[in-house]
């Protein structure tokens, strides 16, 4: 993809000022309260449609035909059994004979039929001859000297190696140094909502209803696969089942249909079922990290190298930053990115922190016990200076005082009975802050306002964010106003990916609010006998700020405006945003010794996120952060049979997820700093959970497991491998 | 998904008759397990049968003080059932930790019963072993960390997925089957088979054209019973490895023992050394030790199972605690 011409930073406008979020205290907030989703009865009782449950008339369904081998050349495709077949009325042909699958789950061509179930059973039918080729299923086995070349451009590729300060003096100066290995896997997004699109043509126009993190980059990207003016593409998604970075990709689930649909003179849905999701939707790489590192006798880190890999599938990275925040004047770093035949990864909320957080975290522990020193206070010495954007010290003094630190026993818990119990941290850091929004508002002589923003919302709340922000600047009730959003016919948003959706559009929202209610002011300032300056709006009222009791209901205001409505326009403008968030989380385990199963019994995560527009809203981003989290640490596998490269767990019942009885009580507490503007809180809270279960765990057995996931057997594997290296009972 | 016939015949004989029609044929309980094996292409019959409305739901008091339970009875109503909760409590308890609440609701006694196994390269189409015809068993040398650690010297080396069956065997239940021609009775220790070549697809003794009516459960006595699974996630999800053990009682220690694991071999599997090594001990910690010890003897594990030889043990150890009245 072309990279875009960077554009020049934008410098504040008198807006920053006119509309900053700071409130007069003559009125009651909306910004920063807990108002629930506006959505959420519609959710709850089926009113929402979903991509899923979009139906046109005359639509057929699309099914893709996909390698069942990692790694093969097409020789031939034979459509005539599946073309023959009840229902079917079209085929598409997606990698042509003679090009290879690189993963089970390729697409190689596609069916169209009247009914899901016919297009499913046709698919079958596409004879499909493959040469079969030479295969990697595990990064092992692709980083063999012997190994045959899979990849043209080379089985691994190594990156540049990254050297700060005197390694050699950094080890030299280490009372204790520490090596090891640690890794953590590949886990898939699992969205609730698999990838599913409805593509419907009138003409030259295509209407797409697609399950997207970006209704605007869908659009520009359908265009240019299609080669059509983007100007001809609308695409809507109004409700969405999760995406977590999954989603920002106008790919085959997209493009097969809206092809076919061409090809065919009717609308074309395509929904893929969770095996497809699990192969070919994308995945969280890989880590491994050998690491070698350096602390002094008083606890200041010293030393860090690590030579670090990871797989991403079939042709993608899997680097990740590592060091993770704490502090190592002397460090080198080298990672080398290794193929294997599957599926590619896609950013999954927060890619790369939480395997760079994994390995990090878990050696500090490792050296806070070769120090002799609490873990948390190892970590506070090595961290990077407070800041308002590196708040870490404080928040672990806060977390440590809630969360009953100081009842955490040394490593290893010595009371007897299997069931042993734990506690550990975790730091995180997300950048977040977005620049990519546009909104618009329109206040009706009826009093009802209308708040558009090509923006979606994945399941975070967005939609009610527009409400918030409106409510809140025009001082209209929130019943008044409605909320348009996942069309890109509205004006342009960003994706929703990277923490970047909220920080892009609430400056929109904010100064196209604003505008309109100057505006309004200004058309009904007479009627209260002041200017527009003197007057104020909150709490459903226009009010002179000298004398509130010289008022005008809402509805009362607008009827003023006779017939004709007001309209605003804002973008996103600096002033009103900013990046860079901290946090930490704290977690408490029981590990049961004679089966290893782990259950995390507490969370605590204390995080920031700039100004908290919806308290309801970022909480319920950190739950889902922290719930992510804890099945990437106990639950979530992805298992490739060796011998074949195909997937044994395509599914919801051998892909372990947590269920409401596996998840602990999470308490959040939001750090909310409004003098720093909105920033976005989707990724960090799911970068630290795992390494603070995993250092919970280390704490209760006294055994540091350096993988994950934490499942039953691995967690016993290394209880006997410490027993059996004269560890004594764990 | 192959085009079927649907047969909704009221009563027993309508449904042993329809078993008989022609074709593949499937009888059609809770469809927990057998519909997903449609939608999977990993059954492909002619006609299913549904013998929701045409078994009998009950559980009736018998003659001799046993309890008949009908195979169309839903698991929530074996978990919740006041009788089975006194008398049987561990087929109660094994009833009620089945996958989740709608599993249970949808799900029948017969269907847990028969329910095929879920290993995870019998559910991947893409794998043709044993029991889908093929001519290897891929677990044998693959990723084999759920399958069995007893009876697997045969084929195939699945473990059994029903919960109930294990209960049951302890419990000495017998089953009632019947086919248009007759019916008999057979003890559930005796109704499902180790794989060998010739029985490798199938998981019991039940003909294509029989039923499984009813489960018919002799008076319990003096018995103090004990379940325990270990299960990693607490719902929607398999046990890991669990038993049942049920103790006849002669005051304070134990005449006989009945002591079955599940989840770690083809069928329902008898501990008989971890029996017998109970055999007139008292009941109380160092039984439920020297119980768990015994259960794992001659356990002989794959190459990546060797740990559920220790949380068998300790399957047994809590699951004889239990008995004793004790938790963990």
């Amino acid at each position: 993809m072309q990279q875009p011409t960077p554009q020049p930073t934008p410098q504040p406008t008198e807006n920053a000022t006119k509309y900053a979020w700071t409130v007069p205290p003559d009125r009651t907030r909306v910004i920063g309260t807990s108002v629930p989703r506006v959505d959420g009865p519609d959710k709850v009782s089926g009113r929402a449609k979903y991509t899923y449950d979009i139906a046109r008339p005359g639509m057929l369904h699309a099914r893709a035909v996909r390698s069942p081998h990692p790694h093969a050349r097409i020789v031939s495709i034979d459509f005539s059994a599946a073309k023959a077949a009840p229902g079917v009325r079209g085929v598409l042909t997606w990698k042509d004979p003679g090009t290879e699958v690189m993963y089970q789950g390729d697409v190689v061509a596609a069916v169209a039929a009247d009914t899901e179930p016919q297009a499913r059973d046709a698919a079958r039918l596409v004879r499909v001859e493959y040469e079969v080729l030479p295969f990697f299923s595990s990064e092992a086995a692709a980083m063999q000297p012997d190994a045959p070349v899979v990849f043209p451009n080379g089985n691994t590729q190594a990156g540049q190696t990254q050297e700060t300060g005197d390694l050699a003096a950094g080890f030299a100066a280490a009372a204790h140094t520490l090596e090891a290995t640690y890794s953590t896997h590949v886990i898939t997004h699992v969205c609730l909502e698999s990838h599913c699109s409805v593509c419907e043509w009138n003409g030259d126009q295509l209407t797409a209803w697609v399950s997207t993190q970006g209704v605007h980059a869908s659009k520009q990207q359908i265009a240019g696969a299609l080669k059509i003016d983007q100007a001809n593409v609308r695409v809507i998604c109004q409700y969405m089942g999760g995406g977590f970075g999954s989603k920002v990709t106008a790919d085959a689930p997209i493009i097969i249909p809206a092809r076919m649909s061409k090809d065919l003179g009717a609308p074309v849905k395509m929904v893929l079922d969770r095996k497809e999701e699990h192969l070919d939707s994308g995945n969280r790489p890989s880590a491994f990290a050998r690491v070698r590192a350096g602390v002094s006798a008083d606890g200041m880190l010293t030393a860090f190298d690590g030579v670090t890999w990871g797989t991403g599938g079939a042709g993608q990275g899997a680097n990740f930053p590592l060091p993770y925040i704490y502090q190592f004047p002397n460090r080198r770093r080298a990672h080398t990115n290794v193929y294997i035949n599957t599926g590619l990864q896609r950013p999954m909320r927060a890619p790369g922190h939480p395997q760079g957080c994994f390995v990090t975290e878990m050696l500090l522990d490792e050296l806070a016990d070769l120090v002799g020193l609490d873990p948390l206070e190892l970590r506070l010495k090595n961290l990077p200076p407070t800041a308002p954007d590196a708040m870490w010290a404080e928040y672990y003094r806060m977390g440590a005082k809630q969360f009953g630190w100081d009842r955490r026993h040394p490593t290893g818990d010595r009371n007897p009975g299997p069931i042993k119990t734990g506690m550990g941290v975790s730091a995180n850091q997300w950048g977040g802050g977005g620049r990519a929004g546009a909104a618009h508002v329109r206040i009706q002589p009826d009093g009802s306002v209308l708040v558009q923003c090509g923006s979606q919302d994945l399941g975070t709340g967005t939609r009610t964010l527009l409400p918030v922000i409106a409510g809140e600047t025009l001082g209209a009730p929130l019943d008044a106003i409605r909320a348009e959003i996942g069309d890109s016919n509205l004006p342009f948003a960003g994706v929703s990916g990277g923490s970047t959706a909220t920080p892009g559009i609430a400056p929109a929202i904010r100064i196209a609010s604003g505008r309109a209610r100057d505006a309004l002011f200004a058309r009904v300032a007479s009627a209260l006998d002041a200017a527009p300056e003197e007057l104020a709006a909150g709490d459903g009222r226009i009010f002179v700020k000298a004398a509130p009791e010289r008022s005008l209901a809402w509805r009362a205001a607008c009827k003023l405006l006779g017939q004709e409505p007001i309209t605003a326009d804002g973008q996103w403008e600096p002033g009103f945003s900013s990046v860079n968030t901290s946090g930490v989380q704290f977690a408490e385990v029981t590990v049961d010794t004679e089966t290893g199963i782990v259950k995390v019994t507490r969370i605590l995560a204390i995080q920031d996120c700039g100004l908290v527009l919806d308290r309801l809203l970022a909480e319920s981003q950190v739950y889902g952060g922290v719930i992510g989290s804890l099945n990437f640490a106990l639950f979530e596998d992805r298992t490739l049979d060796p011998r074949t490269g195909v997937m044994l767990n395509p599914n919801m019942e051998h892909y372990l997820l947590a269920g409401m009885t596996d998840v602990p009580q999470i308490d959040v507490v939001l750090m909310d700093m409004p003098e720093r503007g909105v920033i976005g809180i989707g990724e960090p809270p799911t970068v630290s959970t795992a390494s603070a279960i995993a250092n919970a765990v280390r704490n209760a057995l006294g055994v540091p497991i350096r993988s994950l996931p934490l499942h039953p057997h691995r967690v016993l594997a290394a209880i006997d491998a410490h027993t059996n290296s004269g560890g004594g009972p764990a | 998904m192959k085009a079927f016939a649907y047969v909704n015949p009221s009563n027993e004989s309508d449904a042993l008759a329809a078993l008989r029609s022609g074709g593949i044929v499937r009888p059609l309980g809770g469809g927990q397990d057998l519909l997903a094996r449609l939608k999977d292409y990993l059954d492909e019959p002619d006609r299913l049968v549904s013998v929701k409305g045409a078994l009998n739901r009950e559980a009736a008091a018998t003659g001799d003080g046993g309890l008949r339970i009908g195979a169309a009875m839903r698991l929530f109503e074996v978990a919740e059932h006041p009788e089975i909760l006194k008398r049987y409590p561990a087929l109660a308890e094994a009833a009620s930790t089945v996958g989740s609440p709608q599993i249970r609701h949808q799900g029948t006694v017969g269907g847990n019963l028969n329910q095929r196994p879920r290993c995870w390269y019998f559910r991947q189409e893409e794998f043709v072993c044993f029991k889908k015809g093929g001519n290897r068993c891929f677990a044998a040398d693959g990723e084999n960390q759920y399958h069995s650690i007893f009876g697997n010297d045969g084929p195939s080396k699945i473990v059994h997925p029903s919960s109930l069956a294990v209960p049951l065997v302890a419990y000495g239940a017998r089953f009632r089957l019947a086919s248009a021609s007759g019916e008999r009775e057979v003890a559930a220790a005796d109704y499902f088979t180790l794989p060998s070549m010739q029985t490798v697809q199938k998981e019991n003794v039940l003909a294509d054209d029989e039923l499984l009516t009813h489960v018919i459960l002799p008076a319990p006595g003096n018995v103090r019973s004990g379940h325990y699974e270990v299960r990693f996630k607490e719902s929607r999800d398999w046990p890991m490895a669990f038993a049942t053990v049920v103790l006849a009682m002669n005051g304070p220690s134990i005449d006989s023992a009945r002591v079955v694991l599940g989840a770690v071999a083809p069928v329902p599997w008898r501990a008989e050394d971890a029996e017998r090594v109970l055999r007139g001990r008292l009941l109380d910690d160092a039984a439920a030790d020297v119980a768990g010890e015994a259960a794992v003897r001659g356990a002989k594990p794959l190459a990546q199972n060797a740990y559920k030889i220790r949380i068998t043990r300790t399957a047994v150890k809590r699951a004889v605690l239990a008995a004793a009245g004790r938790s963990v």
